[in-house]
């Protein structure tokens, strides 16, 4: 009985959504256009959404036999299936591109804007330093940039990505007020995961605190 | 600083909920909390030994010391030290002989409730079935021996045989199927790039998943157990929410909208799966729905909302929004509607991990510039700081019995994985190798 009870009330909210809630501000993004006529069906043509496998647990699946006064002999497997990962040539390349992007941006001179703690705001000094890279990026007209947040190691890696984001894009919106084109401008937050310097101290967190240009190479 | 004392384990949850007392201390910048449950016991168990019936010396000593160790982390059992208690263990064979019956009578004489003992065999010259495993199980209150199991398997599955048998044990006295199977997905350094690792439960066995040499963050379980979600960029440029399958390695991307695609998590039964993405600008909450790949935005605000957790009925989500200032955990049916923000002490509450029990919500607390772990009851009235000391504890994920956490932390300078008793108590190191591991993620039990 209570189970049914639960089911009504799950079919209501479901009902209530589909209604539209008045005062709900929510939308709905449809990225291929018509969510109906897709329904069930495990298409992967919608652009941005990719294919969904079958997750539904399987009963019975624990493998639990429970404790037997004769127990016969159980074969135990490796458990989970991991697969052999290959060290890939995946790896190799990305280095390579890394070393090259590295190269290029250094070449360039184009100089990092560092940031207050918690912070997004663009300093004077930042200011000075964007103006001059701002410069270079207008007389390599066919050169493309990757602006990337970066964030110190203190708070948590979820929020450190949001906060970088918001440190690249405050990048490139001064960039774009001194007018450098924003389609030569992508944006991207590595949060915390790509720090420039490792030592547990303010000195390090100063540096890793910074929006940073680096010249795309390759695609 | 007040004490921090709770129950002993969390032995059912719903018993828990009806019979805790909260004392809820005011005033201070942290509330701890004391809760007393009297009328818990853990049941006390006792292992005779692992004796060696051939094959090398180190054999019932390793599958005796990983007995002990679930055993104990099962937190349904107290591990009693049966010599401490005058008990000398003889080789009790299946249980049925004369010498067998002084034990069990000694053995029930001192109040101890379980007896296990068992036996281990390496045929070094067979392949495929070259160890075996006997466990037997007495249980005090029936005075009789009430089972066990028999194990085959190659030398590499040994822990496994015990891991199997403590679940079996778990599962015979709680109805759950226990956690000693369940796996760690996590995050770690290899050069400059940041990879998938998947390591038991208790740190052993790491294997490498992905190896692309940039980034993967933040995996998630499918309920299943058999993918992982996770972020990673494509080309290094572009955010992507990726999906891995283990067993195979096969790997594709599932969220590809632009800007952000980040803290990606499954609903329960996996119909869903609640993101954030900054692609209409800043970054907002959004629910695929895995069956129509219908996407739905849940969040319409100018500040940063991230990192959403499902209740276990699936109905509520738990993520953090920045719409107040800093970070705070906020709640939310999982369409979006009835918002309301659950955290108000501090200014940086972050990384919510909704319990499997439903009774509590663990995330990252800020205190005195630290970021430490802290559980509060989905209605706020309880909250509790976990661990103390320097550094950044973060990601904590909860065990399928919701008795403990795995969380990173650099309280020891780099960050390690650590496992911690959700009353705060028996901090575990689970990693000991390399310069970063982090973004842990306990599987569903098997």
């Amino acid at each position: 009985m209570r189970k049914t009870l639960c089911t009504f009330g799950v079919a209501l909210v479901a009902s209530a959504a589909l209604i539209g809630m008045p005062g709900c501000s929510k939308k709905s993004v449809q990225s291929g256009g018509d969510a109906q006529s897709t329904q069930g069906k495990a298409d992967s043509s919608k652009p941005g959404v990719g294919s969904y496998p079958d997750t539904s647990v399987q009963p019975g699946g624990g493998g639990l036999r429970g404790l037997d006064k004769n127990p016969s002999e159980e074969r135990v497997g490796s458990g989970t299936m991991l697969a052999k990962v290959d060290p890939s040539s995946n790896a190799g390349r990305q280095m390579d591109e890394i070393r090259a992007e590295q190269a290029a941006s250094a070449a360039a001179g184009l100089r990092d804007v560092f940031f207050a703690y918690d912070s997004w705001v663009i300093t004077e000094e930042g200011r000075q330093a964007l103006s001059r890279d701002a410069e270079w990026i207008k007389s390599n007209s066919n050169a493309l940039l990757k602006v990337e947040g970066h964030c110190d190691e203190r708070g948590t890696s979820a929020y450190n990505l949001v906060l970088g984001e918001k440190r690249a894009k405050a990048v490139r919106n001064y960039l774009v007020e001194l007018g450098v084109g924003a389609n030569r401008l992508s944006v991207v937050s590595y949060g915390k995961e790509r720090p420039s310097c490792t030592e547990h101290a303010e000195s390090c967190y100063q540096q890793n605190r910074r929006g940073h240009l680096a010249v795309k190479v390759g695609k | 600083m007040t004490k921090v004392k709770m129950i002993s384990a969390w032995f059912g949850g719903v018993l828990f909920l009806a019979g805790a007392v909260g004392i809820l201390e005011s005033g201070a910048a942290d509330v701890f909390l004391e809760v007393t449950r009297p009328d818990f016991q853990k049941i006390s168990l006792g292992i005779a030994g692992i004796q060696n019936g051939g094959g090398p010396e180190w054999l019932g000593g390793r599958i005796e010391e990983v007995l002990k160790k679930d055993v104990k982390r099962s937190l349904v059992f107290d591990l009693v030290d049966l010599p401490s208690l005058g008990i000398t263990p003889s080789n009790i064979g299946n249980g049925t002989g004369t010498g067998s019956k002084a034990v069990f009578k000694q053995v029930a004489e001192k109040g101890v409730s379980v007896l296990v003992w068992g036996k281990a065999v390496m045929k070094e010259a067979q392949k495929d079935a070259d160890v075996n495993m006997e466990g037997f199980v007495y249980d005090s209150g029936s005075d009789e021996v009430v089972g066990g199991k028999r194990y085959a398997g190659s030398p590499s599955v040994v822990r496994l045989m015990a891991h199997r048998f403590v679940d079996e044990l778990v599962f015979r006295y709680t109805g759950e199927p226990g956690i000693a199977r369940t796996k760690i997905a996590y995050v770690a350094q290899q050069g400059t790039a940041r990879e998938l690792f998947v390591m038991d439960y208790d740190g052993y066995d790491a294997r490498q998943l992905t190896a692309d040499g940039f980034l993967n963050l933040m995996p998630q379980w499918s309920p299943d157990r058999r993918f992982l979600v996770f972020t990673a960029y494509r080309d290094r440029n572009t955010q992507t929410i990726d999906m891995i399958e283990l067993a195979t390695g096969k790997r594709w991307t599932l969220i590809s909208l632009g800007g952000l695609n980040i803290t990606p998590a499954l609903s329960p039964d996996g119909n869903f799966l609640a993101f954030a993405s900054s692609h209409e600008g800043n970054s907002e909450l959004y629910r695929l729905d895995t069956r129509t790949k219908t996407i739905q935005r849940l969040t319409v605000n100018p500040s940063g909302d991230l990192s959403p957790s499902w209740s276990p009925n699936g109905r509520e989500l738990v993520f953090v929004s920045d719409r107040g200032g800093g970070p705070q955990l906020f709640l939310m049916g999982s369409d979006g509607t009835n918002v309301r923000r659950l955290t108000f002490d501090g200014d940086y509450n972050a990384a919510p991990t909704w319990s499997p029990r439903g009774n509590w919500i663990a995330y990252v607390c800020r205190t005195q510039r630290e970021y430490k772990l802290c559980v509060i009851t989905p209605d706020g009235q309880k909250r509790m700081q976990l661990t103390t000391g320097p550094g950044v504890d973060d990601s904590p994920s909860w065990s399928p019995d919701g008795r403990h956490l795995v969380f990173s932390s650099t309280v020891e300078g780099k960050s390690h994985i650590y496992m911690i008793d959700a009353d705060g108590k028996d901090l575990e190191r689970l990693t000991f190798q390399g310069t970063h591991n982090s973004a842990p993620s306990w599987s569903p039990a098997s």
